[in-house]
C-alpha cells in the first residue's frame, strides 16, 4: 500500500501539514495505547526526519531555497511549532533530536527576506515559557535548551526573555547537578546576555541593582568550581563591551565587587585568576576611582604589586603582559585620597 | 520503541550525581588531563561502572568543548556507541560515569596479547561493529574526528563501542568560532580545526585549511583497519609529532622508513586489501561513507561478537592488569624513544628491495598505500606530483594538486605486484624514469639527457611543463610554513588535545617537546632556505626555457 505512493513524492508544505495532522493526533491521544497510535508516531517521527532533510539537505544534495522556503511558510501559517513543542515529550529520542533540528533551522530561514519565524514567537511568546521550563525536565532539557537557544537570536524574543521573570532562574539552572543541562543552561544565558547588545545595555542599566546582587553572590561567590569560572569569564565579556560601558562604570566603583574580585584573584586555578585580572584592571584603571576604591587598592598596594609580580601566564601574551605593566603602573601610583 | 527509551532515560537518571556515592577502585587509564578509574556506584548494589575525571584546568582551556562532549554522550544512543550515565564536576574536574567496558579498549588488547595484530575474522567483526556506531554517527551529523584502536572498547560479552567524543563535532552546533556561518549553507559541513590523533589523521586533517567532512573519519577508520591487523598504525615507530610533521612536509627520509618488516608472512584476504585500500583513497570524495563501506563485501559473512569472546577475550589479563605493566613498560621505555631506529637500520636492504631500486636518502613526498602487504609506502616527489596531476580533475587548482602529492596515495607497488595491473605499474615505471630524469635536469639543465620522453620533441620543451610543477611546490612550501607556525603554536599552547591511550606517552614527553619545538624551528629555517633554493632553481629554468630554440621572443633575439 505504501509503496504504491512513494513514486509521488510529496510537497514540503504537504509534510507539514501531515506533520501537523499526526501531532495533533499525538496531542489528543496520549493515553491510548494501541498498535494505530504507534504506527501514528513511527510515521510521525519519519516525517519528521524528511522536513530535516529538506532544510539540511543531506549527503547527496544540498539544501533547495525554494522548498525551504514553502516548508517554513507552511509550517508558521498553522500551530505547527506550538505542537512540535507540546509534543515533543511524546516522541523518542532520534525524533526529538530531528525535531530540536528541524526547529533550530527554521529560525533562520527568510521568506520574501524575512524571517517569519521572528514574526511567528512574537505572536506566541509564552513558547519561550515551556522551552525555559524544560530545564526542570531532564529528558527535555538539552532539546528544549537547544530550541530556546535558536529562537533569542531574534532581539525581541530575546528582549522578552531578559525582561521576563525567567531570568532569575538562569541563576538556579547554570548550577544544576547534572553537568549537560548545567552547561546548556550556561550557554543559553551567555548567549542572552552577550548577543544583542543594544537589548543586553538596556537590560543591565534597567536591573543593575537585582541582577549583579545575584550574580556576585550566587554565580562569582559560587561554591562550584565551574559555576564559577564561567561567571567571571561573562563577566569580563560583558563589562568589556562597549555597549556596556555606564554599566561598567558603575559596577567597578563599587568596593564590595571589588573584594570579589581580589579574591577570585587568589583563587587556585589559573584560568580563574586570569579572567579575574580582566576584570580588575577595570577597576585600577577607571580614572575617577570613587575614594573607597582608592582606600582598598592603597591598603593592599604591597601585596598586590608582589602578586602581580609573580602573576605569569603559560602563553606568551602581549596584551597580558601590557595591561599588566599599567595596572601595577597605576597601583603603584595611587595616593590615598585623603592626604592629597 | 519510545517506550524503551523512556526506560532507558529513566536508568540513566538514576546514576546518583554527587561523588560520595560512588567509589574508586582503581585508575584504567590516564592522559594528559583525564584520568579514567574503575569505579563501583554505592547505592545501586555497588555496581561497576567506569568514571572519567577530566581535569578542566588542564589542556583544555575551552569548557565548550567539554560541553560538547557531554551532550553528545547524553544524545547519541547507539548499541555501539559508549554513553555516559550522567556527568557532573567534583572541583575542577569533571566527572563523567560511564559503563566499564571490562576487556578495555582494542588498543590495549592488541599491545597486551596480540602484538602483530588480530586475526582476520576477528578485524572484521570489531572493524563491522565500529562501522554501524559510525554509520550512526554521520546519519546524526556527527563527526567523531579520533576513530582509532585505543577509543574502541569491548566488554566481557564481545559487544563492541566506539567511546571518546572529546573531540568530536556536529555539523548541527558549530564552535563558536564558526558561528557567524549559516547553517544551511554547505561550506558549514566542513571544519577547519586540526583535532584527533596524529598516526590516525586524514591528509586533509593536517592540511586543515582545505576544510574536511566525514571523510576524514573514513580515513581513520582505514588507518585503523591497518592498526588491528598489524598491531600498530603506520608511522607509529616514529613520535606523534613527527609523523604529523612529516605528512605536512614530506621530509622522510628513506632510512626513516622501516616499517615494512615481517609482514609479508601475514596473510590478509583481498577483500580486506581493497575495503582498507578504498578508506585511504587520498581524494575525500573517492573514499566511501560509511553506509556504503558497511555493505562491502568484507563485512558480508562477518562473524558475530560471541567470536571475539573466544577468539580475543578469553586468557586476557584484566584491564587493570594491563593498565599497571604497560605503565611499567613504559616508563622502561621513555628513555630510548628512538632506540628502534638502530635495529631497524638492517632493514633498509628490505625497504629498497620492495620499493625498487632507490637512492637512499631521497626525499619521499606522501605515501602510497600498498594494498598487497596491507601498508602505507613513501611517495617521491617527482612521483607523487605526476601521478597526481594526471588522476586530478581540470577543476582541481595547480594548489590542489600539490596537497595530494603531500598526502598518501593508494598505489600499487610495481615489484610486488608485477603482473596484476600492468597499467598502474606502467605508470609507475614512467614516473620513476622522470624522476631521475628530474634529478638530471636540475642537477644539469643544459644536457642532452632530458629526453625522458619519446614524445618530446627537444630537450628544451621538456623543461618547461616543470615550470608549473616547481611553482606550485613553492606555493606549497609557504602553506606549509604557515602549517609549521601553526604547529609551533599549538605546542607552545598546548591546545592539542591527544586523549586515550597516547596521553600518557604524550604527558610524559613534555620536555621532549620543548625539544621537538626547537627542532621544528630549525627544520622550518631548512624548509626556508630549500624554498629559496627552489626560487633560484626556477629562475635558472625560466632562463633555459626562454633561451631554447622553440623559446620565447627573448630567445629567438638573442
Amino acid at each position: 500500500m505504501k509503496g504504491l505512493f512513494k513514486s509521488k513524492p510529496r510537497t514540503p508544505a504537504e509534510l507539514v501539514r501531515q506533520t501537523r495532522d499526526l501531532l495533533i493526533f499525538a496531542d489528543i491521544n496520549s493515553t491510548s495505547r494501541e498498535a494505530k497510535r504507534e504506527e501514528k508516531m513511527a510515521e510521525l517521527s519519519k516525517l519528521i526526519r524528511e522536513l530535516k532533510c529538506i532544510l539540511y539537505g543531506n549527503s547527496e544534495s544540498e539544501p533547495v531555497s525554494e522548498a525551504c522556503a514553502q516548508l517554513t511558510q507552511e509550517f508558521f501559517k498553522a500551530n505547527t511549532l506550538r505542537l512540535l513543542i507540546i509534543c515533543l515529550p511524546k516522541l523518542n529520542l532520534e525524533a526529538r533530536k530531528d525535531a530540536t533540528q528541524v526547529v533550530a533551522n527554521l529560525q533562520r530561514q527568510q521568506v520574501h527576506s524575512r524571517l517569519i519565524a521572528s514574526d511567528y514567537l512574537e505572536a506566541n511568546k509564552d513558547l519561550m515559557d515551556i522551552l525555559i521550563s524544560g530545564y526542570e525536565d531532564t529528558d527535555l532539557a538539552l532539546h528544549y535548551g537547544a530550541m530556546l537557544r535558536e529562537c533569542i537570536r531574534h532581539q525581541t524574543i530575546a528582549r522578552y526573555v531578559l525582561e521576563s521573570e525567567h531570568m532569575k532562574k538562569f541563576f538556579d539552572f547554570i548550577q544544576l547537578p547534572n553537568f549537560d543541562i548545567a552547561s546548556d543552561a550556561s550557554a543559553t544565558f551567555k548567549e542572552l546576555l552577550t548577543r544583542h547588545k543594544s537589548t543586553v545595555a538596556e537590560f543591565l542599566t534597567k536591573n543593575y541593582d537585582w541582577f549583579f546582587a545575584e550574580y556576585n553572590s550566587k554565580l562569582l561567590e559560587s561554591p562550584n568550581y565551574i559555576t564559577r569560572r564561567q561567571a567571571i569569564k561573562l563577566l569580563g565579556d560583558m563589562l568589556l563591551d562597549r555597549a556596556n560601558s555606564s554599566v561598567m562604570m558603575r559596577y567597578v566603583s563599587s568596593k564590595d565587587n571589588l573584594r570579589i574580585l581580589m579574591n577570585l584573584l587568589r583563587e587556585s586555578s589559573k584560568n580563574i585568576q586570569l579572567e579575574a585580572f580582566h576584570v580588575f584592571k577595570l577597576f585600577a584603571a577607571n580614572q575617577n576611582k570613587p575614594p573607597e576604591i582608592v582606600g582598598i587598592l592603597v591598603a593592599n598596594r604591597s601585596k598586590l604589586l608582589r602578586f602581580f609580580g609573580d602573576f605569569k601566564i603559560d602563553k606568551e601574551d602581549e596584551q597580558f603582559e601590557a595591561d599588566k605593566a599599567q595596572v601595577v603602573k597605576e597601583i603603584a601610583a595611587l595616593e590615598p585620597k585623603d592626604r592629597s | 520503541m519510545a517506550d524503551q527509551e523512556e526506560q532507558e532515560n529513566r536508568k540513566i537518571s538514576s546514576y546518583p550525581l554527587d561523588h560520595n556515592s560512588y567509589k574508586l577502585l582503581q585508575v584504567i587509564g590516564t592522559g594528559v588531563s583525564a584520568t579514567v578509574y574503575k569505579a563501583a556506584c554505592l547505592p545501586i548494589s555497588s555496581s561497576v561502572v567506569a568514571i572519567k575525571a577530566i581535569n578542566l584546568e588542564r589542556s583544555r582551556a575551552n569548557l565548550d568543548d567539554v560541553r560538547r562532549e557531554a551532550k553528545a554522550m547524553t544524545l547519541l544512543s547507539h548499541p555501539n556507541i559508549l554513553k555516559a550515565h550522567c556527568s557532573f564536576t567534583v572541583n575542577h574536574h569533571l566527572w563523567v560515569v560511564m559503563p566499564f567496558m571490562s576487556a578495555g579498549s582494542l588498543h590495549s588488547i592488541i599491545s597486551s596479547s596480540f602484538p602483530n595484530g588480530l586475526n582476520e575474522p576477528s578485524v572484521a567483526v570489531v572493524l563491522k561493529e565500529t562501522l554501524n556506531a559510525l554509520l550512526y554517527l554521520h546519519d546524526q551529523g556527527h563527526l567523531h574526528r579520533d576513530i582509532k584502536a585505543g577509543n574502541i572498547l569491548v566488554d566481557s560479552d564481545g559487544s563492541v563501542k566506539l567511546a571518546d567524543f572529546g573531540v568530536s563535532a556536529s555539523i548541527y552546533e558549530p564552535n563558536t568560532s564558526q558561528a557567524s556561518m549559516s547553517l544551511s549553507s554547505s561550506s558549514n559541513l566542513m571544519f577547519n580545526e586540526v583535532a584527533g590523533t596524529p598516526y590516525w589523521m586524514a591528509p586533509e586533517v593536517i592540511h586543515s585549511h582545505v576544510g574536511y567532512s566525514f571523510k576524514a573519519d573514513i580515513w581513520s577508520f582505514g588507518i585503523t583497519a591497518l592498526e588491528l591487523a598489524h598491531g600498530r598504525p603506520p608511522l607509529s615507530h616514529l613520535p606523534p609529532w613527527k609523523s604529523l610533521f612529516m605528512r605536512i612536509t614530506n621530509r622522510l627520509r628513506l632510512s626513516d622508513f622501516h616499517e615494512i618488516k615481517n609482514k609479508k608472512d601475514k596473510k590478509f584476504s583481498k577483500c580486506f586489501r581493497d575495503m582498507v585500500a578504498s578508506c585511504l583513497a587520498q581524494d575525500p570524495s573517492k573514499r566511501p561513507t560509511a553506509e556504503k563501506l558497511l555493505k562491502h563485501p568484507f563485512f558480508k559473512n562477518c562473524k558475530s561478537v560471541d567470536f571475539l569472546v573466544k577468539n580475543m577475550l578469553q586468557g586476557l589479563p584484566t584491564v587493570e592488569e594491563r593498565f599497571r605493566e604497560e605503565s611499567l613498560r613504559f616508563s622502561r621505555r621513555i628513555p630510548a624513544v628512538d632506540e628502534d631506529h638502530d635495529d631497524d637500520d638492517e632493514q633498509d636492504v628490505d625497504d629498497e628491495m620492495l620499493v625498487g631500486p632507490v637512492v637512499k636518502n631521497r626525499r619521499i613526498s606522501g605515501w602510497n598505500f600498498n594494498e598487497d602487504v596491507l601498508e602505507l609506502y613513501p611517495v617521491f616527489p617527482n612521483q607523487g606530483s605526476s601521478s597526481s596531476s594526471s588522476e586530478s580533475s581540470s577543476t582541481q587548482s595547480d594548489d590542489h594538486n600539490q596537497q595530494q602529492m603531500m598526502r598518501e596515495k593508494i598505489n600499487t607497488n610495481p615489484s610486488q605486484d608485477e603482473r596484476e595491473s600492468s597499467t598502474v605499474e606502467d605508470e609507475f615505471e614512467e614516473r620513476e624514469v622522470e624522476d631521475d630524469q628530474l634529478q638530471k635536469v636540475v642537477m644539469n639543465p643544459s644536457s642532452s639527457s632530458m629526453e625522458y620522453s619519446s614524445s618530446s620533441t627537444t630537450a628544451m620543451v621538456d623543461v618547461a611543463p616543470l615550470i608549473p610543477n616547481l611553482e606550485t611546490l613553492m606555493d606549497s612550501l609557504d602553506i606549509e610554513r604557515k602549517m609549521v607556525s601553526d604547529l609551533l603554536n599549538q605546542i607552545r599552547g598546548q591546545e592539542v588535545t591527544v586523549d586515550g591511550d597516547d596521553d600518557h606517552q604524550m604527558n610524559s614527553r613534555e620536555e621532549k617537546l620543548h625539544e621537538m619545538v626547537r627542532k621544528l624551528s630549525f627544520e622550518l629555517h631548512q624548509e626556508k632556505r630549500k624554498s629559496f633554493l627552489l626560487e633560484m632553481e626556477l629562475e635558472y629554468l625560466r632562463t633555459t626555457v626562454n633561451s631554447g630554440p622553440q623559446g620565447s621572443v627573448e630567445g629567438a633575439t638573442q
